[in-house]
C-alpha cells in the first residue's frame, strides 16, 4: 500500500545509516525550505529538497505580500530577478462595521523603486524562482514526492525521511522540516505542543481579474505599484480579518477566520467573503471582475507562545511549520519569516554539518533570537491574543465607526460635540468599559509600542 | 490477420513511447481566442502516460529496450526524467528551433522529423507506442503519418495491449460499445487511450537518479510550416437565413420553420465487417447525397 502522511503516523525505527544519502533533508520547496536548501547547498553540502507537488509552489494557496529585506542577505539584488506582480506603494488599514467604514491609508514612492519594501506576487512563480536559486546552488530537487514519515535510531535521533514513494527510504545527517502548517514531521518528532486548533485560523481567497487598467484606476496606482488592504470587522464576529491585494491583472480579495469561531457560528467562509465583496467599501473595487481561483489554506496564526520547539535529535522545523507566521493585526507577516527562518536553519545546520556535531543544530534557535524573526514575534507575543480578542473583533469596529461617524457629522444648528463624549456614548453604545478601553490601549502599547 | 513473430530479425528489441509535451489546462480566452498556457502543468497527456506503462511492460516482457521520446521544448526536460524514473531505458527530446507550439499540431512534419531521429538516434523500432491523442486536442493524425514514415503497421484506439508468446495483441474501441480483437504484426505504431492502466510510480532511487541524468537532444527539422493563425477570434456562426413562411396559421408557420411534419429518409444501420463492403456503403450514400 503506498504510504501517506497523516496525524496518525509514527516515526519509523531504523538503524544508523553507515552512510546517509544526504548531508541534509529539506522537506518542502516553499520559501523556508528554498532558503535551507539554498544555504546548505553554497556551504558545499548534499542536499535533497523534497515537495509534494510537481513543481514548487504548485500546491500553495498564497495571496499576500513578500518583503524583501530578508532577501538581501539571501540573494543580492534580488528585486531584479524576482517574479513580481505589483510594488507595494499604497497601504491601508480598513475598519468595518455595517456599510461604514474608516480608513487609514497610507502611501511611499519611496516604496516604488529599488530597494523596495515589499511586492505581490504569485508564489507559484516566486517558489520556483527560489528553488531554481536552490538547485543552481547544488540542492536535488525531488518533485512530486511526500515525505510521510521520519526514520529515527532506537536512540531518538532522526536520520532521515519515509517517502510516499516506492522503496522511499532517504535518510541524511539533518533533516528540515518546512512541510507547513500542521506539520506531520514536527509532530511526529513531538516537538507540536497542545491544541493546534485553537490558535490556527483558516484563511480563504478569491482571485479575481480585472484589466490592469481599471486596477490602476480603481486604486489609484500605475505602473507596477501595488495596494496592500487589510480589514478589521468584516468577518461577522467571527475572529479574524481581511485583505485585499492588487496583482498585475488580478486582485487578491479574502479572510482569515479562527478556526473555532467558524465552527460555531455554522457558516460557511465563502458566504462570508461573498458579504465582505457586497459592502459599500470593497464592492466598488471588485465590481465586474471574474473569478478565477477559490482556495483556502490554514494558517498558524497564533505566535510566539504557541510555536513548537524549533530543533530536535537530527531534526530543524522552519517556516508554517513552525508558526512562523506574524499575525499582528497591523503587521500580517509570513514569507519573510519563513525565508528568514529557513535561511538561519540552512546555516544552523551548514554549521553543524560542517563541524560534525549536531550539538551546533542548537546555534538555530539563537540565530532566530537575534534576529528580527523570533525578535518581532517575542516582542509581538501579546499582539495575536489582542487582535482576535472578543472586543477587538465585535465592538471595536462598531465603536471606532460611531466615533468617526460622530466627529464627521454635521448637525447644524447643534453644536459638535467633543471627542470625549462621543467616546463616551460610543463605548457605552458597544458595551465597552472605560477601563477595557485603558487596558487594551496599554496592551497594545506595550505590544507595539 | 496473423501476427509476425515478435522483433523477427531483431536481436535487440525497441520499443520506442512518443510522448507529448501539452498543457492540457490551458485557457482560452472566449472574447479574443487567446490560448494562456503555462508551461509548469504542461506534461505528457494520460493517453500518453498510459503508453509509456505499456511500453514499460511489453519492453520487460520481450528483454528490449523502452525510450521515450518527445518533440518539444527544453521545458519538456521534466518529462523525459519522470519517463526515465518510471524505469525508460533511455530518452531523447527532438528539439525544434526556434519552438513554435503549433508544431506537434503538424502531424505530417511532426512524424517526419520523429522518424528522422528516432533512425539516426535509436535505429529502427520494433514498436512505437503513443497516446492517443485526439483526446487532448491533438490531430490523432501523426501515429499514421508515422506509420507511413517508418513504414509499417498501425493500429489505433486500443484500450488493452499486450505481449505473449511473441506476438502483439490488442482490443480496440468501437463505437456503440463493441470492441475489436487485433494481432498486431510488428512493426508497428499503436496509438492507445486512456484505460485500463496507470503509469506506475517511480521508485525514489530512480528519481534520484533520473534528476541529474543527461538528457539527450538531438536537432529536428520540421520541413512544412505549420498551420499559421493570421488572426484568432472567438466564433461567432452567421445566423442562417430562412424565408418567412407563406402561412397565416401560426401553427402551420411553426411547423414550416421547424420541419417537423416533413418526410424524410429514415435512418440505416449497416453493419459489415468487410472493409470493401463498408467502403462501396459510404460511396453510395455519398453518391445519394450527392457529393459524388
Amino acid at each position: 500500500m503506498r504510504e501517506r502522511a497523516g496525524p496518525a503516523s509514527t516515526a519509523v525505527i531504523v538503524d544508523q545509516p553507515r552512510r546517509p544519502d544526504f548531508d541534509a533533508i529539506v522537506v518542502g520547496a516553499g520559501p523556508a525550505g528554498s532558503a535551507a536548501a539554498l544555504e546548505l547547498a553554497r556551504a558545499g553540502h548534499s542536499v535533497a529538497l523534497l515537495e509534494r507537488g510537481p513543481f514548487p509552489g504548485a500546491k500553495n494557496v498564497y495571496g499576500g505580500v513578500v518583503y524583501g529585506r530578508v532577501l538581501d542577505e539571501l540573494i543580492p539584488r534580488w528585486y531584479d530577478e524576482m517574479p513580481v506582480q505589483r510594488w507595494v506603494t499604497r497601504r491601508q488599514t480598513m475598519v468595518l462595521d455595517g456599510e461604514r467604514s474608516m480608513t487609514v491609508d497610507f502611501r511611499s514612492q519611496n516604496w516604488g523603486s529599488a530597494p523596495y519594501n515589499g511586492a505581490t506576487t504569485y508564489r507559484a512563480e516566486f517558489d520556483e524562482w527560489l528553488a531554481g536559486h536552490a538547485q543552481k546552488a547544488g540542492a536535488v530537487l525531488v518533485p512530486s514526492t511526500v515525505a510521510t514519515r521520519l526514520l529515527r535510531t532506537e536512540s531518538g535521533r532522526i536520520v532521515g525521511v519515509r517517502t510516499d514513494r516506492p522503496d522511499g527510504d532517504l535518510t541524511a545527517t539533518v533533516v528540515i522540516a518546512c512541510d507547513g502548517v500542521n506539520s506531520f514531521l514536527a509532530k511526529q518528532a513531538g516537538l507540536v505542543p497542545g491544541d493546534q486548533a485553537a490558535h490556527t485560523t483558516l484563511g480563504v481567497k478569491e482571485t479575481l481579474a480585472l484589466p490592469r487598467k481599471t486596477i490602476d484606476e480603481r486604486f489609484g496606482v500605475s505602473a507596477n505599484e501595488g495596494v496592500d488592504i487589510e480589514m478589521l470587522g468584516c468577518t461577522q464576529g467571527i475572529p479574524g480579518g481581511g485583505f485585499l491585494y492588487t496583482n498585475a491583472e488580478t486582485l487578491s480579495v479574502g479572510l482569515v477566520l479562527g478556526l473555532r469561531g467558524l465552527a460555531e457560528s455554522g457558516r460557511r467562509p465563502e458566504e462570508i467573503l461573498a458579504e465582505l465583496k457586497r459592502h459599500p467599501s470593497i464592492q466598488p473595487l471588485v465590481r465586474g471582475a471574474e473569478l478565477v481561483e477559490y482556495s483556502a489554506h490554514l494558517i498558524p496564526e497564533g505566535g510566539y507562545d504557541t510555536m513548537p520547539r524549533l530543533v530536535g535529535d537530527g531534526l530543524l522545523v522552519a517556516g508554517d511549520a513552525a508558526a512562523m507566521c506574524l499575525a499582528a493585526g497591523i503587521w500580517l507577516e509570513g514569507v519573510n519569516f519563513a525565508l528568514g527562518s529557513g535561511m538561519y536553519a540552512g546555516r544552523a545546520a551548514a554549521s553543524a554539518l560542517a563541524a560534525g556535531d549536531l550539538a551546533g543544530l542548537r546555534e538555530y534557535k539563537r540565530l532566530l533570537e537575534s534576529s528580527f524573526v523570533l525578535a518581532d514575534h517575542k516582542k509581538l507575543r501579546k499582539a495575536p491574543g489582542l487582535v482576535l480578542s472578543e472586543r477587538m473583533q465585535r465592538r471595536y469596529p462598531g465603536l471606532v465607526c460611531d466615533l468617526v461617524e460622530g466627529m464627521f457629522t454635521v448637525e447644524n444648528p447643534r453644536p459638535k460635540p467633543g471627542v470625549r463624549k462621543l467616546l463616551r456614548a460610543s463605548a457605552k453604545r458597544h458595551g465597552v468599559t472605560l477601563r477595557e478601553l485603558a487596558r487594551d490601549a496599554l496592551t497594545g502599547l506595550r505590544t507595539f509600542g | 490477420m496473423a501476427a509476425r513473430a515478435w522483433c523477427s530479425g531483431m536481436a535487440d528489441p525497441l520499443v520506442v513511447v512518443l510522448l507529448r509535451w501539452t498543457d492540457a489546462r490551458a485557457r482560452i480566452d472566449p472574447l479574443s481566442g487567446e490560448v494562456e498556457s503555462d508551461p509548469r502543468g504542461a506534461g505528457p497527456s494520460e493517453a500518453d502516460r498510459c503508453a509509456l506503462e505499456h511500453g514499460l511492460r511489453i519492453a520487460e516482457a520481450a528483454g528490449g529496450r523502452c525510450v521515450a521520446v518527445t518533440l518539444a521544448p527544453e521545458e519538456a526536460t521534466e518529462l523525459l526524467r519522470d519517463a526515465l524514473a518510471c524505469g525508460a531505458d533511455a530518452v531523447l527530446r527532438v528539439a525544434v528551433a526556434p519552438w513554435d507550439p503549433r508544431v506537434p499540431d503538424s502531424g505530417a512534419a511532426t512524424a517526419r522529423a520523429l522518424a528522422t531521429a528516432i533512425r539516426a538516434e535509436l535505429g529502427e523500432p520494433s514498436l512505437v507506442l503513443t497516446g492517443d491523442h485526439s483526446a487532448d486536442r491533438g490531430t490523432g493524425s501523426t501515429p499514421a503519418f508515422l506509420a507511413a514514415e517508418l513504414d509499417c503497421a498501425q493500429a489505433l484506439g486500443l484500450v488493452r495491449l499486450s505481449y505473449a508468446d511473441g506476438e502483439l495483441r490488442a482490443l480496440r474501441r468501437l463505437d456503440r460499445g463493441r470492441r475489436e480483437r487485433l494481432a498486431i504484426p510488428l512493426p508497428a505504431v499503436c496509438s492507445v487511450e486512456p484505460a485500463g492502466l496507470r503509469l506506475r510510480r517511480a521508485s525514489l532511487p530512480s528519481t534520484l537518479a533520473a534528476r541529474t541524468a543527461a538528457i539527450p537532444v538531438v536537432a529536428g527539422t520540421v520541413e512544412a510550416e505549420p498551420v499559421t493563425a493570421h488572426a484568432a477570434r472567438p466564433l461567432r456562426p452567421r445566423a442562417k437565413e430562412l424565408p418567412a413562411p407563406r402561412e397565416a396559421d401560426p401553427r402551420l408557420r411553426l411547423l414550416r420553420l421547424t420541419g417537423a411534419h416533413e418526410e424524410r429518409e429514415p435512418p440505416r444501420v449497416v453493419v459489415t465487417d468487410d472493409p470493401a463492403e463498408a467502403a462501396d456503403e459510404l460511396l453510395d450514400y455519398l453518391r445519394g447525397k450527392g457529393y459524388l
